[in-house]
């Protein structure tokens, strides 16, 4: 019984740190490429940063995170400031990163 | 200093009325700039900047002017530091005050030698998705010369671009230069193509000279 509860937890635990996250950002001030590829540039630094797309049309920037890994708000918000711009919102989302590209080409 | 006043009339008009792509002497944090332009055989100019932080980047420029009054020629080498001095997020725009400091050496053929020279300037900008303004004036000052360049752009682009298409701008150009260099104002119309961190325009003034500029941001 006890074994089967660790096994349970563990499984548990391990669905948990496998889920990459997605993280979507509303920023002010993208209006060019540039701002596109410093922003990208900036948080492809970042180690837990497995994918960034940005939509100027959307003022979006999503976050994907590698497998187990997640990157907090402030890191995010700190870094996007750093590069110039405002962030106005942050949520975690259940769409994927792929998703989103999709679904931005379908707009 | 009346087309000066125009142009910042025309720029602070724009800024009021619309929601404005933008040569900047700082692209992104980590990122280094290198452009280079044929101003009409009146101004060569190559620049190479690198920013260590979003408001801050350094780094080397070179500018020959022509007169096409006189039998004048500057071939000026400085080193640049420029500055955001502030910068507006809006939803779907952004504003932006530049200014720069920098010294070096430049050729006057007017004594036929080489001396001191510095150089300071600001610009102002604004731009959405579908309109660009911006206002710069550049300095250059030795014991023997002193010649400032005021540049207003005014552009407007057909479509919205995103990060994955090209960008199309059409834009005018005014130009002024003291120390006659050039006599009145230098307009020209130019074709902007940029896609990610490439950009290139090119165009004519309107007695048919060739305006061009290239610009790389990685």
């Amino acid at each position: 019984m006890k074994k089967q509860f660790l096994v349970a937890i563990a499984l548990t635990f391990a669905t948990f740190v496998s889920n990459a996250a997605t993280i979507e950002l509303k920023v002010y001030g993208l209006v060019c490429g540039f701002c596109a590829q410093g922003i990208e540039k900036t948080l492809r630094k970042n180690p837990a940063t497995a994918d960034v797309v940005v939509s100027l049309e959307h003022q979006l920037v999503a976050v994907g995170t590698k497998d187990g890994t997640d990157i907090k708000d402030e890191e995010l918000t700190k870094a996007l400031t750093d590069a110039g711009y405002d962030v106005k919102g942050i949520a975690r989302t259940e769409r994927s990163i792929a998703e989103i590209r999709e679904s931005l080409k379908a707009k | 200093m009346n087309l000066l006043r125009k142009s910042l009339a025309c720029a602070t008009a724009l800024a009021v009325l619309s929601t404005p792509a933008i040569a900047k002497p700082i692209a992104f944090a980590n990122g280094t700039t290198a452009m280079a332009e044929y101003g009409a055989g009146t101004m060569v100019e190559a620049q190479v900047f690198y920013a260590p932080k979003a408001f801050w980047s350094l780094g080397l420029g070179h500018t020959e002017l022509d007169s096409n009054m006189l039998d004048r020629r500057r071939e000026i080498t400085y080193a640049r530091v420029n500055y955001l001095v502030k910068r507006w997020n809006m939803k779907a725009a952004q504003a932006n005050v530049f200014t720069w400091g920098g010294a070096g050496e430049a050729y006057n053929s007017d004594v036929d030698g080489h001396e001191f020279t510095w150089n300071a300037g600001a610009q102002v900008d604004y731009e959405t998705r579908r309109i660009y303004s911006s206002l710069k004036a550049d300095l250059f000052q030795s014991s023997n010369f002193s010649h400032r360049i005021d540049t207003l752009q005014l552009g407007v682009a057909p479509y919205k671009h995103d990060v994955d298409t090209v960008a199309t701008w059409l834009v005018v150009q005014a130009r002024r230069y003291t120390g006659e260099i050039h006599d009145g104002t230098e307009w020209a119309l130019l074709l902007r193509l940029f896609k990610r961190g490439a950009w290139i325009e090119a165009g004519a003034t309107t007695d048919g000279k060739l305006q061009a500029m290239a610009m790389v941001n990685f």
